[in-house]
């Protein structure tokens, strides 16, 4: 009985001029999809990769230049383009990808596209995440809002139940009619993405399949609350406006709503407060350090006495490099406490945006896309620390070169190694997606919950 | 007639619990949105006054301690770098100072771009604004997910409202079965039909002013009131009201089903409000591909590298392995390297400015031609065309912080006019005073809030014209049926 009920559902949606509308609509999104994520891919993984051996070049080929002024001219550190960002670019264009590799000074990330983009990028960038995190639920909310509310207005239902239909084999069979035409859809959309990172990478990753799995899981919570929503109702006008409302807000009201109490509940210090925190503790020190000035002197007292010489010109090596080294370390401190103490904040603004994710599925899947494509704060973050301890190593190998030497030609720019970024694994992706994985399966529990409470109304 | 109409509509309007609950949340949203926008207006206000406070404390201490360099016959107890009277010093310490974009009231309304763009910059004569920008601290995450502010709330909840409240209100009539026995009635039908939503638009809209303007003169005073943007704000949003009110008469005449209604309505949103932006968008980057800013850094180092395989050379040796400018070298930091550095330091930035400037017209103009692209496009999603006009008249669009920026690299270039001559000359560089410190350049900050440019008038025009196209159409329909 479950598989007539089914072939006689899927013929009636595959009978009605609305699927075949959307299917077309589908591929024409998908294809669009398809070509913007390529065209983001190959064009900002090309970029990025060919001036990371440009900014390289230029600082070893810079030639003859006093040491320090030559580590002044620096390099970037480029992150590279994530291996799925032709499937979902996160907060790619968000972050900014260059971080200055210079002394004194740890590299702030720049370049953020977002800043040179039109109002259009409100609308969001379009390509496979956003197709299945903003689209694809409307499309599963169209076609399954009336599978049940249909029998009721049409009054078909006591005949369902009179030919012998019983109440599980009816909600089984129209479930999995429903499951059939959402996952072929599901399936059309993981087949676009898999030719398109095929195409791109020319290997097939292995965070795609756990991403494909995602989807998948995605895919159920929202047939199995749009048909038990059908139930309920037994409306398809109304049961079509609490679905189209369940996706609005959970699209968007719930994800800026939180953004905007996560704001409040932690506010973020204002960029003047912090340049004039990290100031005032640069010159005049923490916990008693006392003045540059005085740490200055009392670094020349040492470095007399760890030579035993009497005055600084009858040292045998240069001390404004001993003091750049010296103050590049306490400083690095100043600095390290004042990112720190901002990662933190906006860690806690995430975690409280993560938490109201709870009220929607749609927020907690966006966070494990960007977990799984590793566009993610989290990688942001690793690769700034990353880029933050290759600037200091640039500047420990200067400053020892600088105290012997006060000319560095190209053959010494030369042993300053290039950047290079390797971003995080499968296995840290899925640890940092832990939080959203675990929310999506409170929602598998709410929408088998919601599928009984709904299977207990199924009467006559 | 008309009267009992009215009667009828808020009578049905307000025995309809879902509406009423819907209207309920919405309204609370409203209130958040308009809470959300006016905070975040008024912690532009806080920051700027914190900019003015610094700015008063560094200005104070700077001419205290070149007084008392001048008392103390120009000897600096600390570190050479530190000491003001060296030109090149104040203008990277002390010097630099801040260019402000006042915030316009009604961006409590509209975030648009103020929350990507900066609306303070502190100037650095070497440092272009535009490559060291990064504005306030703010977390990229929560950037992207979006703000939650009254254009955001009016652009795409609203038209959603609206289809609830609307959408069946001729085919309701039919699956009720009153349909026939309003058509045995003396009444015409389509008057009957056009009156009920043109009431449900003016409640509609009515309660909505009253609330904002209510709301908006607690959060942030009565200013607005005199302003032509204030107003222009209300044609615009009430216009677009009144376009999604006809849509849904319009579709209501075709004597489709409810549940073809809200789908065809939801369709229209979605497609108008979302596919046609993005659409557009990839549209816009393939015609006018906007260069990455990365560009620029490559092109500046290459043009400073070659500077430095000759003459830079030349000018190097001559600041380090010169014995006037050094002592013993490395070891103790003499007034000619301070000096040499201003040297260097004015030429280089010559020399990445001139190599940026290519690349930084060509970033600009590809920007701007998609600019001109999207008001052109702009009628074709009105969702897109309300945003635009939104951002303009509250001062938050892109072009009028690129007003601001390009203002900002006019008051670059006059600060470095003051500063290169006095730190690149043998007989100036140590000789910044008191009297200096008075003259440093001051932006002065202004409101950006101007629309000029815009097509508003144009656009908001030709949506009057939809609008009463479609009325028109629907209302022919409706006396057919």
């Amino acid at each position: 009985m479950i598989r007539i009920i089914f072939r006689k559902e899927l013929k009636e949606i595959f009978r009605t001029a609305k699927l075949s509308w959307m299917i077309i609509g589908l591929l024409v999104l998908t294809a669009l999809s398809v070509y913007n994520g390529y065209t983001y891919y190959t064009t900002h993984s090309q970029l990025l990769q060919e001036s990371q051996a440009t900014t390289y070049q230029q600082f070893i080929s810079q030639g003859n230049k006093n040491p320090h002024l030559g580590a002044h001219f620096g390099f970037y550190a480029y992150k590279p383009t994530a291996d799925l960002a032709m499937i979902d670019n996160g907060i790619e264009d968000y972050t900014g990808n260059s971080f200055y590799l210079e002394p004194h000074k740890r590299g702030i990330i720049k370049f953020r596209e977002v800043t040179d983009a039109t109002s259009l990028k409100s609308f969001g960038f379009f390509n496979i995440a956003y197709l299945i995190q903003f689209i694809f639920p409307l499309f599963v909310f169209l076609i399954c809002h009336n599978i049940f509310s249909k029998e009721w207005e049409n009054g078909t239902i006591k005949m369902l139940l009179g030919a012998g239909a019983g109440k599980f084999q009816l909600y089984a069979g129209k479930l999995l009619a429903c499951m059939a035409v959402i996952f072929m859809i599901a399936g059309i959309i993981i087949l676009a993405a898999f030719i398109l990172m095929v195409a791109c990478t020319s290997t097939i990753l292995p965070g795609f399949t756990i991403y494909a799995a995602g989807v998948c899981i995605f895919a159920v919570i929202m047939t199995s609350i749009a048909v038990s929503v059908s139930l309920i109702t037994r409306s398809a006008t109304l049961s079509l406006v609490i679905l189209s409302g369940f996706w609005l807000t959970g699209v968007f009201l719930i994800p800026r709503l939180s953004a905007e109490i996560s704001r409040h509940a932690y506010p973020a210090i204002t960029s003047v407060e912090f340049e004039e925190n990290i100031f005032r503790e640069m010159q005049y020190g923490v916990n008693g350090e006392g003045h540059k000035d005085e740490r200055r002197e009392k670094l020349l007292q040492r470095t007399l006495a760890e030579y035993h010489v009497d005055s600084i010109q009858q040292l045998p090596v240069f001390f404004i490099p001993i003091t750049i080294e010296y103050f590049e370390e306490s400083d690095g401190k100043v600095m390290d406490r004042a990112y720190t103490a901002i990662e933190n904040n906006q860690a806690k603004q995430d975690a409280m945006v993560r938490m109201l994710a709870l009220f929607s599925p749609f927020l907690a899947f966006r966070d494990f896309s960007m977990h799984m494509t590793a566009t993610d704060m989290n990688t942001h973050n690793d690769f700034a620390e990353k880029a933050e301890m290759h600037r200091r190593k640039m500047g420990v190998i200067v400053d020892d070169f600088y105290q012997h030497h006060v000319e560095a030609t190209n053959d010494f720019w030369k042993t300053v190694p290039q950047f290079s970024y390797q971003p995080p694994g499968i296995a840290r992706r899925v640890t940092a997606a832990s939080g959203a994985l675990t929310i999506l399966g409170c929602w598998i529990l709410a929408a088998i919950g919601l599928m009984f409470f709904s299977y207990r109304k199924l009467s006559v | 007639m008309l009267q009992a109409i009215i009667k009828h509509e808020i009578r049905l309007l307000l025995r309809n619990k879902v509406l009423v609950y819907l209207f309920t949340i919405i309204f609370f949203m409203l209130l958040s949105s308009l809470w959300i926008g006016s905070s975040m207006y008024h912690k532009q206000l806080s920051t700027i006054q914190k900019i003015k406070d610094y700015d008063t404390e560094i200005t104070d201490s700077l001419r205290q301690r070149i007084a008392r360099i001048e008392l103390n016959h120009m000897v600096y107890p600390g570190f050479i770098w530190d000491d003001p009277t060296f030109a090149y010093n104040t203008a990277r310490n002390e010097g630099p100072q801040f260019a402000v974009k006042q915030p316009f009231p009604l961006q409590a309304l509209s975030v648009g771009q103020s929350d990507i763009q900066p609306f303070y910059y502190k100037v650095n004569i070497t440092r272009k604004q535009y490559l060291t920008y990064d504005g306030e601290i703010e977390n990229s995450f929560l950037q992207f997910i979006g703000n939650f502010d009254f254009s955001f709330v009016v652009i795409y909840l609203f038209p959603l409202l609206i289809i609830v409240f609307t959408y069946n209100v001729l085919s309701s009539e039919k699956e009720q079965g009153t349909w026939v026995l309003l058509k045995t009635s003396n009444q015409s039908l389509a008057r009957l039909i056009t009156f009920r939503i043109g009431i449900r638009y003016v409640l509609f809209t009515f309660f909505f002013w009253l609330i904002v303007t209510m709301v908006l003169m607690i959060l942030i005073g009565g200013q607005f009131f005199s302003t032509s943007n204030w107003w222009w704000m209300v044609a615009c949003v009430s216009l677009y009201f009144a376009y999604w009110f006809t849509l849904s008469l319009f579709v209501n005449s075709f004597s489709m089903g409810s549940a073809v209604n809200a789908m065809t309505l939801i369709f229209i949103w979605l497609f108008t409000g979302i596919i046609v932006p993005n659409i557009l968008q990839i549209g816009l980057n393939k015609v006018y591909p906007i260069p990455s800013r990365i560009m620029m850094v490559n092109e500046e180092r290459k043009a400073l590298n070659s500077y430095f395989e000759k003459d830079g050379q030349e000018l190097t040796k001559d600041v380090f392995n010169n014995p006037r400018t050094m002592i013993r070298q490395a070891s103790v930091v003499t007034p000619g390297m301070v000096y040499g550095y201003g040297v260097i330091v004015y030429k280089s930035q010559e020399i990445k400015d001139g190599a940026a400037e290519v690349a930084e017209r060509q970033l600009y103009s590809q920007i701007e031609k998609q600019q001109a692209a999207i008001r052109r496009f702009q009628l074709a999603s009105p969702a897109l065309m309300l945003q635009e006009q939104l951002n303009a008249l509250a001062g938050t669009h892109w072009h009028q912080f690129n007003a601001f920026s390009t203002d900002v690299d006019t008051f670059r270039k006059v600060t470095q006019r003051f500063y290169f001559p006095k730190m690149a000359e043998e007989t100036t560089f140590r000789t910044f005073t008191r009297q200096d410190a008075d003259r440093i350049p001051r932006f002065q900050p202004k409101v950006y809030a101007g629309y000029d440019w815009s097509y508003l008038g144009r656009s908001t025009l030709v949506y009057f014209f939809i609008t009463f196209g479609l009325l028109g159409i629907a209302y022919l329909r409706l006396l057919k049926r």
